[in-house]
Order: C-alpha cells, then structure tokens, then sequence
C-alpha cells in the first residue's frame, strides 16, 4: 500500500492550492467538461421513478442531494432501490421519470455522456473482462472515458501501486484472488479520475481484515476530496465511514441526515436502532 | 476543455474497444477465431475443387474448383463476422464487463461501430486467408479487385449486423447456435457457393433468389471470375441494402440499449 502523501496540485483555473492528504496518483480530473469545483452538489436525484417488469415499482419518486465532497451512505434492506438508483446513476438503468444531474450535468439524455466521466462505479456484481490482463484491463477502462493511451498507462502504473496488485499486473482477472478482484474493481472505477465515486457494497462478503483494508482505500480517496457514495448493508460500516447517510425504503428516502442528526431525531444510540425503526422492528 | 476535445476523447474510446476486439481477442484468440474456418474453407476446396473437380468439369464455362472460391470465401467472412459479434456481445454481457464500456462516455453509435469494426476486421481477415489458402490449390484470376472487396465488404458488415443482433438478444448460447446452423448454413448452402442457381429447374432457381445470401456470392464471383448469374447491379445493390438493413437494425437495438440497460 503506497503511503499517503501530501502535495502542491493545479487547480482547474490554473491556480495553485494545498491540498491535505491524498492517494499517491488520485489528482483532480484534468478534462472533464464542467469544473466539478463551481457546484455544490456532487449529485442530485429529482422524483426518480422506475418500475420494472411486474409492475415492480424499484423507486418511487426518490429525492437525493449528495453534497460535493461529502462521503454519503446509503442504507437500506435488499431490494429497496440502491442498486436501481445507481444504476440509474451511471446509465445503465433508465429511470420511467425524475430527473438525475451529476455536477449540473444531465446523467440522461442526449448529453449525458458528458456526466458519464465524472463518474466511477465499483458494482457489487462486479463482471471483469477475462480475455485481458490486470493491467490491460485498466488501461482500457481509461480509455474507454477518453484517455490518452499514455495518460491511462501512467494512471495504471499508480493504481496498481496504490492497490497492491503489481504483482499481478500480467495476470488475467479471473486468476485473482476474490479480495484482489474487489480492489481491481475498486481501482478500474478510479482510472479516469472522477470526482465523484460510486461504490456499491464494496465489502459485502469480505473477511474482515479485507474490509479494513478496503476502507482504509476509500477513506484515502476521500480525504483526496473525492465525492463518495456508498451503498452498504453494515450499518456499523456506514457509521465508520459517512459524514451524512440516508435511508432508502420502498423506493423512497425514508429518513437522511448526518448521523449525529438522525440518532438524536430518532432518539437512539446507533444507526442500526435508526434503521430498525424505519422498517418497523 | 472544448467540446471538441471531450467529443475527441469519445473517439479515443472506440479505438479502445476495436483494439481490444481485433487485438486482445480476435488475434490473441486466432486459434479458436481464425484457424479453424481458415482450415475449413481449405478442406472445402481440395475436396469439392480439387477432388470432385475431376467429375464436374467446368460451370458455365469455369472450372469447378474455381467456381467454388468466391462463395466459400463469403462462406467464410459471413460466418466469422456474425458468430464473432454473436459470442462477444453475448459473453460480455453475460459476464457483466460491457457495463464497463455502457457506462463509459462513448455513445450507443459509437458502442455499435466498435463492436461493428471488431466482426468486420475479423470477417475479412478470414476472407484474405481464405482467398491465401484456396491459391495454394487452385490457381483463379481476381477480375475485379473493388468489386471483390466491396462484396466481402457487404457480407461483412451484414453478418457483424446480425451478429449484433443475436448477440444483443441472447440470453443463453443456444439463439447464436441457432441462428447460425438453422439459419446462415442453409441459405449459404443453397445461395450457390457450390452450384450455379441458373441450373436448377423451376421453382427452386426463383427460390432461389429470395435467398439474400444469393446475391453476396454472386457479387463475390463477380469481382473473381468476372462473370456471374445475376447481374452484378442487382447483386451489389441487394447486397449494400441488406448490409444497410442489418447494420441498422443492430443500431437501433444499440440505441434502445437492448440488452444493455434496463
């Protein structure tokens, strides 16, 4: 694991600022059509509807505001609406109506490849092309979000050192150990430098020491000023993590807030009591 | 950054894709993808050609074992650019990893050329070693160099079309198996790669001409021997429209994110 380090970086206008702890090779996004620096909000969900074959209603009219920079949780049993929101996020769900907007930016429609690179997404079903090498497969993703060749090399190089996986940078995914691949996953959604982090239960069947690695990783990015958001089922990983969680349930947000904010609204000692109230238990 | 940097990168993501088709599985996979039509195609022309060439003379004035090449060789790129684009589609989506290309900047169009230029690459590349492999046997003239690519052009991006297509659809192997023995082998079979269509009694020479596979091979004989059953207008222009239909029919499904989004 490469150590954190501290450094002197480019603002977009051009000006020079400090910056606090960072993941050695995690920079700002260099190319990206809109300065994620001019908004406020990081990403915003508007009356997002989706109903799936079945008359399934998915999301229900779910409004979320995810503040630039914060590291925001969003909690909720199966089947409530994370992944769909997510997915509907990052395109590859379309939602019935609502409107989505990442830094401004429409994540559907005719531009919304523009919102697409400011993104990145580590998927809970994580799929890994197996006909490339680790490496390969990093380099492809960064220039699949428009990448120079170079650019995406350099890129790898850092991320395979971040990661720990440079070793294994010759090696096909499907040879990986499973928590290699969760990192590798975890790595390819940050090749293309995206303000904004989408992690879908990274840790969900991992040993523990894994999962304080994997935090470790993300606490890193965030510190960065990486935008995080987080789906997770440990409550207990949410209160390590997040500076602001919501629930979701049925499509909707139940309750949000900061969870210093939510266990004195609701008068309760931890997250999951939160929780349990809001499904009724 | 302008407008036309960000679009640039798109483009920049589609050089990608086709690299990692043509390069990082088409040629690292050659002896799954290539060598075994490769193979096949030359089985078909010293046995049909060079063996049976010895009891059918000639077809319309042709020898026999040149009357056989231009169709195995659209044979041969028809069926690798659809089981090409059929089986990468579908593994990808199968396995998860074309989300990493859906929700990437490029857009459906540009998803559909990369993926179109993978089945195309590959298609002709088995067309030129197949045209290499059947010289080693039989010595044949190229009457009409442009016509002949433009007719491995057509077949081409037709059969990556439908190769998109089935690939887009399928939610098991069995649609591409299929399609591909059910479907293309048969009215490649009966499109004359191995007969001439003007020597079948009636109805079946009329029937013949409904078979669209027909018209490939004939604009392919046409660019080899210089001379062909149908005229070479009508072979090139069902040719380019049923190329034309195919390719927009797996963009549309692209754009409508077939298989791809829910």
């Amino acid at each position: 694991m490469s150590e954190i380090s501290h450094r002197r970086e480019a603002s977009h206008s051009g000006a020079v600022a400090e910056r606090g702890p960072v993941v050695r090779g995690a920079r700002p996004l260099a190319w990206a059509a809109v300065d994620p620096g001019q908004h406020t909000v990081a990403l915003s969900c508007r009356a997002v509807e989706k109903r799936f074959p079945g008359d399934v209603v998915a999301l229900d009219g779910l409004d979320l505001e995810v503040p630039r920079g914060a590291f925001f949780g969003l909690l909720g049993p199966n089947g409530a609406g994370k992944t769909t929101i997510i997915r509907s996020i990052v395109g590859l769900t379309r939602p019935d109506a609502g409107d989505i907007e990442v830094f401004g930016l429409p994540a559907h429609g005719a531009t919304a490849t523009d919102s697409r690179r400011l993104v990145g997404y580590a998927p809970q079903d994580f799929g890994l092309d197996r006909f490339v090498t680790v490496r390969l497969l990093l380099e492809l993703h960064g220039r699949y979000f428009g990448m120079s060749r170079r650019d995406a090399a350099r890129r790898t190089d850092e991320l395979l050192e971040v990661f720990d996986l440079t070793d294994k940078a010759g090696a096909l995914p499907n040879r990986l150990s499973g928590g290699m691949r969760r990192r590798l996953v975890l790595a390819r959604a940050l090749v293309h430098r995206p303000p904004l982090v989408i992690l879908d239960e990274p840790t969900a069947g991992v040993d523990i020491e894994l999962r304080l690695d994997l935090w470790e990783y993300i606490r890193r990015l965030h510190a960065d000023g990486t935008t995080i958001l987080l789906t997770t089922h440990y409550l207990e990983e949410a209160e390590a993590l997040c500076d602001r969680v919501a629930f979701i349930q049925h499509g909707r947000i139940a309750a949000q807030g900061d969870p210093a904010e939510l266990l004195s609204r609701f008068g309760a000692e931890r997250l999951e009591d939160v929780y349990l109230q809001l499904v009724g238990r | 950054m302008t407008g036309g940097q960000l679009r640039r990168g798109q483009w920049l993501g589609v050089l990608a894709l086709i690299e990692r088709e043509v390069l990082r599985r088409v040629l690292r996979l050659w002896m799954q993808t290539i060598a075994p039509q490769v193979v096949a195609a030359g089985l078909f022309v010293v046995v049909f050609g060079v063996a049976l060439g010895n009891s059918i003379r000639t077809i319309g004035g042709v020898p026999y074992e040149q009357f056989i090449v231009p169709g195995l060789t659209l044979m041969g790129v028809a069926t690798a650019a659809f089981s090409n684009n059929a089986t990468t589609l579908y593994q990808a989506r199968s396995e998860g990893f074309i989300e990493d290309q859906v929700s990437s900047p490029m857009t459906p169009t540009q998803l559909a050329i990369g993926y179109t230029v993978g089945g195309v690459v590959r298609g002709l590349f088995i067309g030129v070693l197949t045209l290499g492999a059947a010289r080693l046997f039989v010595d044949f003239p190229v009457e009409h160099p442009l016509a002949l690519a433009g007719a491995l052009l057509c077949a081409a991006l037709a059969f990556a079309g439908l190769g998109t297509v089935v690939g887009l659809y399928s939610r098991s192997w069995e649609l591409q198996s299929f399609v591909g023995a059910i479907v293309i082998q048969p009215l490649v079979f009966l499109g004359g790669v191995f007969y001439s269509v003007a020597s079948l009694d009636q109805p079946y020479e009329a029937a013949s001409h409904a078979d669209p596979i027909l018209y490939l091979v004939e604009a392919s004989r046409f660019g080899i021997l210089g001379t062909a059953d149908v005229d070479p207008w009508i072979s090139f222009g069902v040719s380019f429209g049923l190329a034309a239909g195919l390719l927009a029919w797996s963009w549309a499904l692209f754009a409508r994110g077939v298989g791809l989004r829910t």
